[in-house]
């Protein structure tokens, strides 16, 4: 059994969201319900979430756009950037905390205390840009990550793997010109689902070039395309790049009872894909990776996901 | 929307002495596949595409196997001598619609832009119009699309505009296309939010019916499936 950490903090329930927002604080319970229930908690490594150093945000985000973030937040605006990025007065300290305890994994992860780890985070982050919130993202909590690799540990070659359904615009942006950062995402088709980017033909640019790879799927399409389109893209792509260390944007609202997408991914289909992440760190990432939870809507699904999801790092 | 708008206003433009050959580089460093010829006024006589240079050319030329003579034949050729004269070409208070109608009718990829003096003011190209079009369904912008069937008749789009905007969604596009049966329409509105969850569940509740986003169409007639069904 390897040893697995888990980061999870009631203190990530404080970014509120109002009206029929789906974003909301009982997701956390829900997926903390499912490891609990299943007994899983006595076998993992409980980490909480703490304040991270700014250096590394900046890292990612430009400094004005964290100062208009934070002012925002501190002035009660109830929305920021977008309607969709709904806010309450602790949205900025619960963003900085869910990096804070992103990084803390990524240190235990690296230093050999921990095999691997998931982050149940909120808020999520692989809509975020550089200098604008999007689609309820405030920090790119992965690519925050993936810098601290590359500059705290001297990383060059960090893997992203991201399934939630929608496109991490973000993260490939931040990437897009970097060889070092391998992103890759399988979404709905992005005619069909926001945010309108991750087509095929977007592959990264100058140097990076190559470096991001987009698996579109289209309306309605459930686990076989989803293993059709990792074998054929991803399995490829990673054989190559070899990471040193895979991150993974996790998003569980592919499945077909989540009302977020038109995809019919089951729940053994997310235990595909994530088994399959988890022989590829194995097999060229020394075992390491660390999950950091996207999206997930469906609160009836969500214990049984992650309790797969933790049961699969463990046993990985 | 005006052709004024959307056009390329610095056009490279050639005098019809010069040699095809020189007119073929010029293409090709600009990456364009038009060029339009002006007399020493500015006037539009004629216009060449990359077509017709490569049509005036034998295969052969490309092989780099032709003879010396052959070479300078070649060499010799003029813009004049291939261009088409008196092309078709537009004013600049045409509006993107009769361009694209043009276009289409008319079959070719490009159409200069002159004035009452026949003097050259610009180029649209298939090219700019589909940037203008991109920009206005907001292709690429973060949104989602939804397909609603609807009753044809007055007062329905209303009902959805009310009900998403309710849910203070704002709207990217709103496209209405004809659909198959002839009493019902499709709308598409163009949704700039990832949470579309709640509003599709309402719009239901309304009466509508959301279209499997795999039956959607922008295309009005059914096609005859034996023409174009994708082959697997």
């Amino acid at each position: 059994m390897k040893k697995t950490g888990f980061l999870y903090d009631e203190r990530y329930q404080s970014h509120k969201t109002s009206g029929f927002h789906p974003e909301i604080p009982d997701r956390l319970p829900a997926v903390y319900r499912g490891i609990e229930d299943a007994g899983l908690l006595p076998k993992l490594t409980l980490l909480k979430g703490r304040q991270p150093e700014m250096k590394y945000i900046e890292m990612v985000h430009d400094r004005s756009y964290i100062e208009r973030f934070k002012a925002a937040c501190s002035s009660g605006e109830s929305v920021f950037d977008d309607p969709d990025n709904q806010m309450c007065s602790d949205t900025y300290e619960t963003a900085l905390l869910a990096v804070g305890g992103v990084l803390e994994m990524v240190t235990r992860v690296m230093d050999g205390e921990l095999d691997n780890g998931f982050c149940a985070i909120r808020p999520p982050g692989h809509h975020a840009e550089a200098n604008k919130a999007m689609g309820f993202c405030y920090f790119n909590n992965v690519a925050i990550a993936a810098r601290y690799l590359q500059n705290g540990w001297g990383f060059h070659r960090v893997g992203i793997v991201d399934f939630d359904v929608h496109h991490g615009n973000g993260t490939q942006h931040i990437f897009e010109d970097d060889p070092s950062v391998f992103y890759y995402s399988i979404h709905e088709h992005p005619s069909f689902a926001y945010p309108g980017t991750g087509r095929e033909f977007e592959k990264g640019k100058d140097f990076g070039y190559g470096y991001t790879k987009n698996s579109p799927v289209l309306p309605g399409q459930g686990d076989e395309e989803y293993k059709r389109l990792i074998e054929r893209d991803l399995l490829p792509a990673f054989a190559e790049f070899k990471p040193q260390v895979i991150l993974v944007s996790v998003g569980f609202d592919a499945h077909r009872d989540d009302d977020m997408s038109d995809m019919k991914l089951s729940t053994e289909g997310f235990s595909w894909i994530m088994r399959l992440i988890v022989e590829l760190a194995a097999r060229y990432a020394q075992g390491r990776v660390v999950s950091v939870l996207e999206g997930g809507y469906c609160l009836a699904r969500l214990p049984e996901l992650a309790k797969n999801h933790i049961e699969i790092l463990l046993n990985a | 929307m005006f052709v004024s708008r959307s056009m390329t206003c610095k056009v490279i433009t050639v005098d019809q002495e010069m040699q095809i050959l020189e007119a073929q580089d010029l293409l090709a460093e600009s990456n364009i596949r038009h060029l339009p010829v002006v007399d020493g006024d500015g006037r539009l006589i004629g216009i060449v595409t990359d077509r017709d240079i490569r049509s005036a050319l034998p295969y052969h030329f490309f092989k780099q196997s032709c003879s010396g003579e052959e070479k300078q034949q070649f060499c010799d050729m003029k813009v004049k001598d291939i261009m088409t004269t008196d092309p078709l070409s537009i004013s600049a208070s045409f509006t993107i619609q009769d361009a694209l109608l043009l276009i289409q009718d008319s079959k070719v990829g490009a159409l200069p832009v002159i004035d009452e003096e026949r003097r050259l003011q610009g180029i649209i190209s298939v090219r700019d119009l589909l940037r203008a079009f991109i920009n206005v369904l907001g292709i690429g912008q973060p949104g989602t699309l939804l397909g609603i069937l609807v009753e044809e008749k007055i007062g329905q789009l209303k009902k959805i505009v009310d009900a998403i905007t309710e849910e203070n969604i704002s709207f990217g596009s709103v496209l209405v296309g004809r659909y198959w049966d002839e009493n019902k329409r499709a709308v598409f509105p163009y949704l700039l939010t990832q949470n579309v969850a709640h509003v599709k569940k309402k719009l239901q509740g309304l009466g509508f019916t959301i279209i499997d986003p795999m039956d959607w169409y922008i295309d009005q007639l059914p096609q005859d499936e034996s023409t174009c069904e994708p082959t697997e």
